[in-house]
């Protein structure tokens, strides 16, 4: 099948260092290095195509659940159990700033287009927006509509998009001044979106990939065949929005198609719970980190 | 200076003034002399035959080394001279400690080593050594007469004792223990050893003396090797702890983790327990129950206690089995063990002689006597079992009667009854007692043959539920016709055949035609389903055909008028009372449909009624079904929503959007108590100073005292009067409130209730008298009619926007008014745009105002927050999550709710108030929370 060839199922690399469960794996703006990050409280940046580790940043307390580059490459975020997000300097190893704020664990941060802002998602039920370009270490913005803690932050240019475990994906647009609340009935556990902007992929707790439509909230189609109950994993499209990729907790991972929601593909990744898929920004490469302290790489 | 030295310049070499060397020269004769070795011997300089001085040691700075500089002199040491390692490169020479050794520590290392001297060594090899060199020795001293290494090949040395020649005729090896001897040697220690299959050869390493003792008696060896194997044997039983493991003598593994030694005795005792094993929980030890499942080698800070959030939820594995990595340790079958097995075959214990006679016997008890006509098979007395019992009396075959309405009838008479149970039978035999189409049941024309049906439906039933049915009915077989067979197939039948067979019966069918062909168009699935299934009224086919019609009328609309006159019935009492039963049975139908579809769904359809041509399995109905359940939660799912939500100005900045509200005045902080919000105004009125993302101006409502608020300061009042009013006591409860938090609450109620009256008295006279020095005209009751809309609250947004300026009203100057006012129709405009867009502002009608919806809004989500969690723990309890969510969902949310709480009572005390108000409704709809609101407001006016 034509369509399976094209994805990427052939193991490329092994990323290994992490002790414990690696929590999230994020590839950077260009794709050419990834940051992991995991219960050993460390993150590691890495060259995934070689495999190499290049530099181990530690500073949190707790565990670390989230990590996002800036797209120049020169700065990252990262969030986790010690209810920080800590503001980095990538080549020095530094932490430029620390916003402490959030009343529980972090679980997610991602910045914005501009770099200018980190948003984050915390167990305290809100978003909070921090200011990086000034020194003020208050949030710029707390948003706190949701009724339960929220798993997952994605930005575009103009939207904040949070998807929380009260069952609603929120999207807060700032050109606007509206707060759109997509009510999905099942705890949200990751969100994402389309390349192309118009649709927002949420999974759900109850073993379920929801793809949405954005501008009207419309449920487009509905993933099914993984497990997905209890642990935080992640979805995400494919960079041409063909396919979804949805990691189970049973150490697979799910290939779908967008349009039939037919599972293309799915085979074995890890032995433990896959929790963070994450795809090449231009590539047909894709990371997969899972609880058992492993992180690979992908390639079709 | 420089300048003139510059300018020369020299060639050669310059010549050694005279004096220099003469000097040098008259040194070196001292030395030679000895004049200088009265100096110190740091002072003293080496020269060569030149008087130089001779360069070396260039490790200690040069020209000094060895001992008194003695290197390279006569007297001194030669430094060794340089050889090249490229040939004997790979000649690296083992070095042994011996190397480094001087002669009298060789000697001192000597007497330390173990070894067994001459005299008690027997037959060691050190004792042949020993005589080897004593002999060597000898021989040197005195040389003998014969010359040469002669005498030593004929006179050996004696190398070995008789007992090591002894035990090595015997099989003895060297190098092995003396035990072995006996194992090799012995044939019946062969044998034995055979028997001893399990125990193998645990008995060389360690053993009790009564086992010793006991093979000892058994093998018949000299007492010079029972003494040898005894002092062999005996040995390790002085040992104390005998060593098990493989480290090094004196070594502990446990030296500094003392806590893991009994953790480790532990597990080898349980280990030698036969197959069970329950090692000691390590983390109880160490760090009590504080420590709940935490991730392997991440511990945290020991300032900081372990949270629920430490948990390792990807915990695979337990913690509790990991303990201190020992060496490989020797797989060690336990003593006890052998003990028993060796026991065991002699029936006694060491030390216990058998008895010759017990007084102990198995006393043995008959098992129950089973009663003759006992069946091993359980017969349930339920209904299925009732009716299969009159099947007991096989009725004989009778010919179906001629009238083919009568059999058509009965068939399904008989076919109904076999499903319903006998009571229904009786039932309807009651019911018809004058119906002559029933004649069958009390014995009249075809009363055999109905008797002879409900047989073989029964049969049918029966045997399709214990599969035994072509068994059992053998002569129906032979009658098999294409009602039964479709039946047996589990076919349906067509409903036009049905249909056909009663309006045959009851009226002229030629009209009925069109009403069937819109029934196969247009019943729905589920109806006709229901329809099929149940024929409640099937005793008076008339009746049910009505029945029939009126649910499709019920279900699809139809016309019911032509319908009605169609069937004769007289009275309109009886019709009326007809209607209800058919509700009733409707209503049933539609209530039992759901549990039918499963069934049918499990076991095949044998269908109802006979005749058919229609096959449809029950299968693919039962999926159309679900899916029509599947578009039915889909539907409710996703629900979109949408609220007006204001992004900070920075954060429009730093997205580099425009502000959306730029130039509307600044979001009021979201009011945190009811004094905030309530202050002395009306609800429409404060509402608009609420917050001022969610403004809301209504130009249909009345216009009233707009400048109300402006002018409040200038007027001097009580001070103590106004602070009852305005100040807000909330904050410093806020604080106290979690030390506090019921008390409080009873307090804070009597608070908002004095508040309020006061509130009420006073502002309507100051807005009166306010009014009327202003000039305007002022209402005489203060609390504003339900409904009705003060005009403040459009010009509330621009004027006060937010509460403190509400209470520092002076700032506000009139200017300000104007301009906000000028502002004002846009603003409306916008409003109302707004509310168009979202309705969830105003879906209270009118009367809600901003804030009053913000505050409203906080209590909807609140309430839906409680609904949720609600839901949530339900979800919770009715699934089961083994493993736990880590990232903080559900859970473990639970499990920390009560510190959230205490978190969030700061901000939940503010709304304490309304949530309470709102806990009645909490799970009901919008409709009875804005019913309760209102009667707040009540209350409140």
């Amino acid at each position: 099948m034509s369509a399976t060839t094209e994805l990427p199922t052939k193991e490329a690399n092994l990323l290994k260092g992490h002790e414990g469960a690696v929590l999230a794996a994020r590839f950077n703006g260009d794709g050419n290095y990834a940051l992991t990050c995991g219960k050993d409280r460390t993150i590691r940046l890495w060259n995934p195509h070689r495999g190499i580790l290049i530099k181990t940043y530690k500073s949190h307390g707790r565990e670390v659940r989230d990590v996002h580059v800036t797209s120049d490459n020169a700065k990252f975020c990262s969030c986790g159990g010690d209810r920080q997000v800590y503001y980095w300097d990538v080549s020095t190893g530094r932490v430029i700033r620390k916003f402490r704020g959030h009343d529980g664990e972090v679980n997610a941060v991602k910045f914005n287009d501009s770099s200018a802002v980190v948003v984050s998602a915390g167990f305290d039920r809100s978003l909070r927006v921090w200011d990086c370009r000034s020194h003020s270490v208050e949030p710029v913005q707390i948003i706190d509509t949701f009724l339960d803690t929220v798993m997952s932050v994605v930005l575009t240019k103009t939207e904040i998009i949070g998807g929380s475990v009260d069952g609603t994906v929120r999207t807060f647009d700032i050109r606007m001044g509206r707060e759109m609340s997509d009510n999905l009935g099942q705890p949200v556990n990751c969100i994402s979106i389309s390349n192309d902007g118009n649709c927002v992929l949420a999974g759900c707790l109850d073993s379920t990939l929801r793809l949405l439509d954005r501008t009207t909230g419309e449920l487009l189609q509905v993933y099914k065949g993984h497990i997905s109950k209890s642990f935080k994993t992640d979805c995400c499209l494919t960079n041409s929005d063909a396919h979804v990729i949805g990691g189970s907790e049973d150490g697979m991972v799910y290939f779908w198609d967008l349009v039939d929601a037919k599972v293309v593909s799915k085979f074995r990744a890890h032995d433990l719970v896959v929790t963070s898929v994450s795809y090449h920004p231009k590539e047909d490469c894709m990371l997969t980190s899972s609880v058992d302290g492993t992180v690979r790489v992908w390639k079709k | 200076m420089g300048l003139d030295d510059d300018d020369f310049v020299f060639h050669g070499t310059p010549i050694e003034r005279e004096d220099e060397i003469a000097s040098r020269k008259k040194k070196a004769v001292a030395g030679a002399s000895g004049t200088l070795k009265t100096l110190p011997a740091w002072k003293q300089e080496v020269t060569d035959e030149e008087g130089r001085r001779r360069f070396h040691g260039a490790f200690t700075g040069g020209y000094s080394a060895g001992y008194y500089n003695t290197v390279g002199s006569k007297e001194g040491w030669a430094p060794q001279s340089f050889t090249s390692s490229r040939k004997n490169r790979a000649g690296a020479r083992q070095q042994s400690i011996s190397d480094f050794l001087d002669e009298d520590e060789k000697a001192e290392l000597e007497g330390q080593s173990l070894s067994a001297s001459s005299q008690f060594d027997t037959f060691g090899f050190t004792a042949a050594e020993q005589s080897r060199k004593q002999a060597e020795k000898e021989q040197h001293e005195r040389p003998s007469a014969i010359p040469g290494p002669v005498h030593e090949e004929l006179i050996a040395p004696a190398p070995e004792s008789i007992g090591v020649k002894l035990l090595l005729k015997m099989g003895w090896r060297r190098g092995h223990s003396i035990k072995d001897v006996r194992a090799s040697s012995d044939a019946r220690r062969e044998a034995r050893k055979a028997f001893l299959a399990f125990s193998a050869d645990e008995n060389t390493k360690e053993s009790s003396d009564s086992l010793v003792l006991e093979t000892e008696a058994e093998t018949s060896l000299g007492p010079q090797f029972s003494e040898d194997i005894k002092f062999s044997e005996t040995t390790p039983v002085y040992v104390l702890n005998p060593k098990q493991d493989l480290h090094g003598l004196g070594y502990d593994p446990f030296k500094h983790a003392p806590e893991f030694r009994e953790n480790k005795r532990s597990r080898l005792t349980a280990s030698k327990e036969v197959g069970y094993r329950k090692p000691l929980s390590m983390k109880e030890s160490l760090f009590g129950p504080k420590s709940g499942k935490m991730a392997p080698g991440f511990g945290i800070g020991a300032l900081e206690e372990l949270d629920v959030e430490d948990e390792d939820v990807y915990a695979g594995y337990d913690f509790d089995q990991t303990y201190v990595i020992e060496d490989e340790q020797p797989a060690r079958p336990s003593n006890d063990n052998r003990l028993r097995l060796t026991s065991k075959e002699h029936n006694v214990l060491p030390g216990f002689g058998a008895a010759s006679n017990s007084d102990y016997s198995v006393e043995r008890f008959d098992p129950p006597k089973i009663p003759k006509d006992f069946v091993a098979r359980h017969k349930f007395s339920g209904p299925r079992e009732t009716e299969t019992k009159p099947t007991a009396s096989t009725p004989p075959d009778v010919p179906p009667p001629e009238d083919k309405n009568l059999k058509l009838l009965i068939d399904g008479f008989a076919t109904f009854v076999s499903r319903c149970g006998k009571l229904y039978e009786d039932l309807s035999r009651e019911k018809n007692e004058s119906n002559q189409l029933f004649d069958f049941l009390r014995g009249g024309s075809g009363h055999d043959y109905y008797a002879r049906r409900l047989w073989e439906e029964q049969q049918k039933r029966s045997g399709q539920s214990n599969l035994q049915l072509d068994v059992k009915v053998p002569p129906s077989v032979q009658k098999m016709t294409a009602e039964t067979r479709g039946s047996l197939l589990g076919e349906k039948p067509l409903q036009k055949s049905l249909k056909e067979t009663e309006t045959s019966s009851s009226s002229g069918g030629s009209f009925q035609f069109p009403t069937n062909l819109s029934d196969t168009f247009t019943k729905s699935a589920s109806s006709q389903e229901a329809a099929d299934a149940i024929k409640p009224f099937k005793e008076d086919l008339a009746k049910q055909e009505r029945f029939e019609q009126f649910l499709k009328e019920k279900y699809k609309g139809g016309l019911r008028s032509s319908d009605s006159n169609r069937f004769n019935i007289v009275s309109e009492s009886a019709r009326a009372q007809e209607r209800l039963d058919f509700e009733a049975a409707a209503e049933a139908i539609e209530k039992g449909k759901a549990y039918k579809e499963v069934r049918r769904a499990t076991e095949r359809p044998i269908d109802f009624l006979a005749g058919g041509l229609q096959f449809t399995s029950g299968g693919t109905e039962q999926i159309k079904d679900t899916g029509v359940v599947d578009m039915k939660t889909s539907k409710t799912y996703p629900k979109r929503e949408e609220f007006q939500w204001r992004p900070a100005p920075l954060l429009c900045k730093r997205f580099d959007l425009p502000d959306p509200f730029m130039g509307k005045p600044a979001a009021a902080p979201r009011a945190r108590n009811k004094m905030d919000s309530l202050l002395f105004l009306p609800d429409t009125v404060k509402a608009a100073s609420g917050s001022g993302a969610r403004q809301v101006s209504d130009l249909q409502e009345p216009e009233k005292e707009p400048e109300v608020e402006v002018e409040v300061e200038n007027v001097e009042r009580p001070v103590d009067l106004y602070k009852a009013i305005f100040s807000d006591d909330s904050e410093d409860d806020e604080e106290q409130q979690p030390m506090n938090g019921k008390i409080q609450d009873g307090q804070e109620k009597k608070n908002e209730a004095a508040a309020t009256t006061l509130n009420r008295l006073i502002a309507g006279d100051f807005l009166e008298s306010l009014g009327k020095e202003l000039g305007f005209e002022v209402p005489s009751d203060a609390p504003y009619p339900e409904g009705t809309k003060p005009m403040e609250a459009d010009n509330k947004p621009k004027g006060k926007s937010d509460a403190s300026t509400e209470r520092r009203p002076g700032l506000k100057e009139k200017p300000e008014e104007k301009t906000s006012s000028l502002k004002l129709v846009s603003e409306k405009e916008k409003s109302t745009q707004k509310r168009e867009k979202s309705p969830r502002n105003w879906s209270g009608g009118n009367d809600l105002s901003s804030s009053e919806s913000s505050g409203d809004e906080r209590r909807r989500k609140r309430s839906k927050k409680d609904r949720h969690r609600n839901y949530d723990s339900e979800s919770d309890s009715s699934s089961d999550y083994h493993k736990r969510d880590k990232h903080g969902s559900r859970s473990r949310r639970k499990r920390r709710e009560s510190s959230r709480e205490k978190r969030s009572s700061h901000k939940k005390h503010s709304k304490h108030h309304k949530t309470k108000d709102s806990s009645s409704s909490r799970y009901s709809g919008d409709e009875e929370r804005k019913e309760s609101r209102r009667e707040k407001r009540r209350r409140r006016d």
